[in-house]
């Protein structure tokens, strides 16, 4: 493996760069020279800032056309462009621009948002923030990963990759490792737009069954007080997890 | 004495935050925190008792010296003028009519003279909070310092004269701090949005035992057998009662509940007395309507009446950030409210509550949620998460250590 890999979370800063859509052409007009903290803030932060809610987190640009604009078609068009999320800023703006240029210019400016319902564009200033946990290897990387803030999976799987892409990201790191699988099964976890812990739970999940043949293959070749000792440390670890699950649910035990 | 000192009654404030938001919450603060070793923050504002930013500061302080950020609050002093003049300022802000004269402006800025010379600001960092000390900056400012004005109020419809008697103090900040994306004026200088929180340790969000709910509502003698629908809010037109009751009584035809509209008691607001006089007047003889006038610290009343609630409602024609929809959320209730002001950032439509454009609208949401309880489950458990990532002190404790972060980093 190479140097150990520091992971990072981050705190987003919100600020308004002072442009507002009222209605689908001012909202062309403004993803089209909008920068690439914006694009990311709206279309893929939400991703983050919903963690919370289980459903499909909607991107701000779709959000705003269906629930103020209501114009349900282009709405769907626009969610449909995010979801498959272009692989840089440029082709996400252009997917975004083609759906709002689909709609006859007469009514991208018709289909507006009622008075103070204007789309205010905001823009993205992460700060970094250590988390004092390094990854030595695959099996330390993804004990962290079912560990660490939602932020920090955000930001090493989907923040970095998007808005620095030369820059070598987590994923560069696994790969360069070797472990060429799992590079690949990070850099599809959360890419197709799910919720932050479904996303998660499901790449545990694959980890977890992964090694489970490599674990009963060891396991068969070891002798008998250590298959004993290995059945009673994964016994402890599950009971760990239910536990960290149960108590990280619900820390306020109110009614 | 201009320093106030943070009793503490020896309970740790971080704690009491671990065990009610959990830890997740509470890592990327301490961790931030960690960022600002060796720093110093005063926090500065006009009052140290009543309002919700003293509220918010006696928090706010406590806990930044717990995570190891040294931190004080200086209130700046003042006299029967210049609360007149700032009462004014504060007003005309959120778009009163009103003026300052020339002589109003110079004692402003001659009181925010003699602050800065009386007022302990030899932190690193200074966060002033409000229009009151926005002009200290101009006599105090030190080169190693970093100072942010954080604006607590709506300034969407701001008296142009007054906000340009203030701006260019405002422009002397290396940065300024605006509740809501709809409350920031033009400004050359960086505006980040930090949306206001509420306490989940106060009286009026802590948990309740059942005994103590019953103890604070059975005074009230409030139907126990049927569902309560609750707005809590000042009585004033543009939170619209006479709005929610019109929409209980469309919904009341289809499902059986009561209604109680709780609000403060308006002695020091004729149009406030008027309001509740209309609304008694509109209920007059019915028995399936509540109108309460409860007194300003009433907070465990209100906190006891949300948890009661089956459907907590906000349906205001026009809002600030309206932080009791976060209260209501926070205790699991399921929230039909109005798409406006800072209410959208809260309830996210058909996942953490309902969102409404009319009374027709309100009043079929409200059948909606009597029908089903799942949903109102389900909405409720996702609002609780979402306040909790979003709407309590530590989160805004942490944007603004962020803040000061960003501005180091950059040598701003």
């Amino acid at each position: 493996m190479p140097e150990p890999f520091e992971l990072h979370g981050v705190v987003h800063l919100v600020r308004p760069i002072g442009y507002r859509a009222h209605d689908l052409e001012s909202l062309r007009v403004g993803i089209a020279g909008a920068s690439a903290q914006t694009l990311f803030y709206h279309a893929y932060q939400p991703q983050l800032r919903y963690s919370a809610v289980t459903d499909l987190p909607p991107d701000d640009f779709s959000a705003w056309v269906n629930g103020v604009v209501q114009d349900r078609e282009t709405a769907e068009r626009l969610s449909f462009a995010v979801q498959h999320r272009a692989g840089s800023c440029a082709e996400l703006r252009d997917a975004l621009v083609q759906v709002l240029l689909s709609v006859p210019e007469k009514a991208r400016l018709q289909r507006a948002a009622p008075d103070e319902g204007d789309f205010v564009f905001l823009e993205m200033d992460s700060v970094a923030v250590e988390t004092g946990r390094y990854a030595s290897d695959s099996v330390e990387l993804m004990q962290h990963l079912a560990e660490v803030e939602p932020v920090v999976i955000f930001y090493h799987l989907v923040e970095q990759p998007w808005l620095d892409p030369e820059r070598p990201s987590l994923i560069h790191w696994v790969e360069k490792g070797g472990d060429r699988r799992l590079a690949e099964w990070l850099r599809l976890s959360l890419m197709s737009g799910l919720p932050l812990e479904e996303g998660r739970r499901r790449l545990m999940r694959r980890w977890r069954q992964s090694r489970l043949g490599r674990s009963v293959a060891e396991a068969t070749a070891s002798p008998e007080h250590e298959r004993r000792e290995a059945g009673r440390r994964a016994v402890a670890g599950l009971v760990r997890r239910i536990t960290q699950s149960e108590q990280s649910d619900d820390p306020g035990h109110d009614s | 004495m201009t320093l106030v000192t943070i009793r503490s009654d020896g309970s740790s404030l971080l704690e009491g935050y671990r065990r009610t938001v959990g830890q997740r919450t509470l890592t990327v603060l301490e961790r931030v925190a960690r960022r600002l070793k060796g720093h110093r923050i005063v926090m500065v504002n006009s009052t140290s008792t009543g309002g919700g930013v003293a509220e918010i500061l006696h928090r706010l302080v406590a806990l930044l010296n717990e995570l190891g950020v040294p931190t004080t609050w200086e209130v700046m002093p003042g006299d029967a003028r210049f609360y007149g003049i700032t009462k004014t300022i504060h007003n005309t802000l959120h778009g009163w009519p009103g003026s300052l004269s020339p002589e109003d402006r110079d004692y402003f800025h001659e009181m925010n003279r003699r602050a800065a010379e009386r007022l302990a600001l030899d932190g690193d960092l200074v966060l002033i909070h409000d229009p009151q000390p926005a002009a200290i900056v101009a006599h105090r400012r030190r080169p190693h310092q970093h100072w942010v004005w954080r604006c607590h109020i709506d300034l969407s419809r701001a008296n142009p004269e007054v906000w340009e008697f203030l701006a260019p103090e405002v422009t002397r900040y290396d940065a300024a701090v605006f509740s809501h994306v709809a409350f920031v004026p033009p400004l050359p200088i960086p505006a980040y949005l930090v949306p206001p929180s509420i306490d989940p340790l106060s009286d009026k969000n802590r948990e309740l035992s059942e005994e103590e709910e019953d103890a604070l509502l059975d005074p009230l003698d409030l139907p126990s057998r049927k569902p309560w629908i609750t707005q809590v809010s000042r009585f004033d037109r543009i939170k619209d009662p006479s709005g929610v009751v019109d929409a209980f009584l469309l919904a009341r035809k289809r499902e059986d509940a009561h209604l109680v509209l709780a609000g403060g008691t308006a002695d020091d607001d004729p149009e406030g007395a008027e309001v509740l006089n209309e609304v008694q007047t509109k209920v007059a003889g019915r028995s399936d309507v509540s109108v309460l006038s409860l007194p300003p610290d009433a907070h465990l009343t209100i906190n006891a009446m949300q948890r009661r609630s089956t459907v907590v409602l906000q349906k205001s024609l026009r809002e600030g950030f309206a932080l009791t929809v976060s209260e209501a959320l926070w205790k699991r209730r399921a929230v039909v409210a109005s798409a406006v002001g800072g209410i959208p950032l809260q309830v996210l439509h058909e996942r953490t509550g309902l969102l409404v454009r009319s009374i027709e609208g309100c009043a079929f949401q409200i059948t909606r949620l009597l029908r089903s309880a799942e949903l109102r489950r389900r909405l409720g458990q996702a609002g609780r998460e979402h306040v909790r990532e979003h709407f309590l002190h530590p989160r805004e404790a942490c944007d603004y250590l962020a803040v000061f972060a960003r501005l180091i980093e950059r040598g701003i």
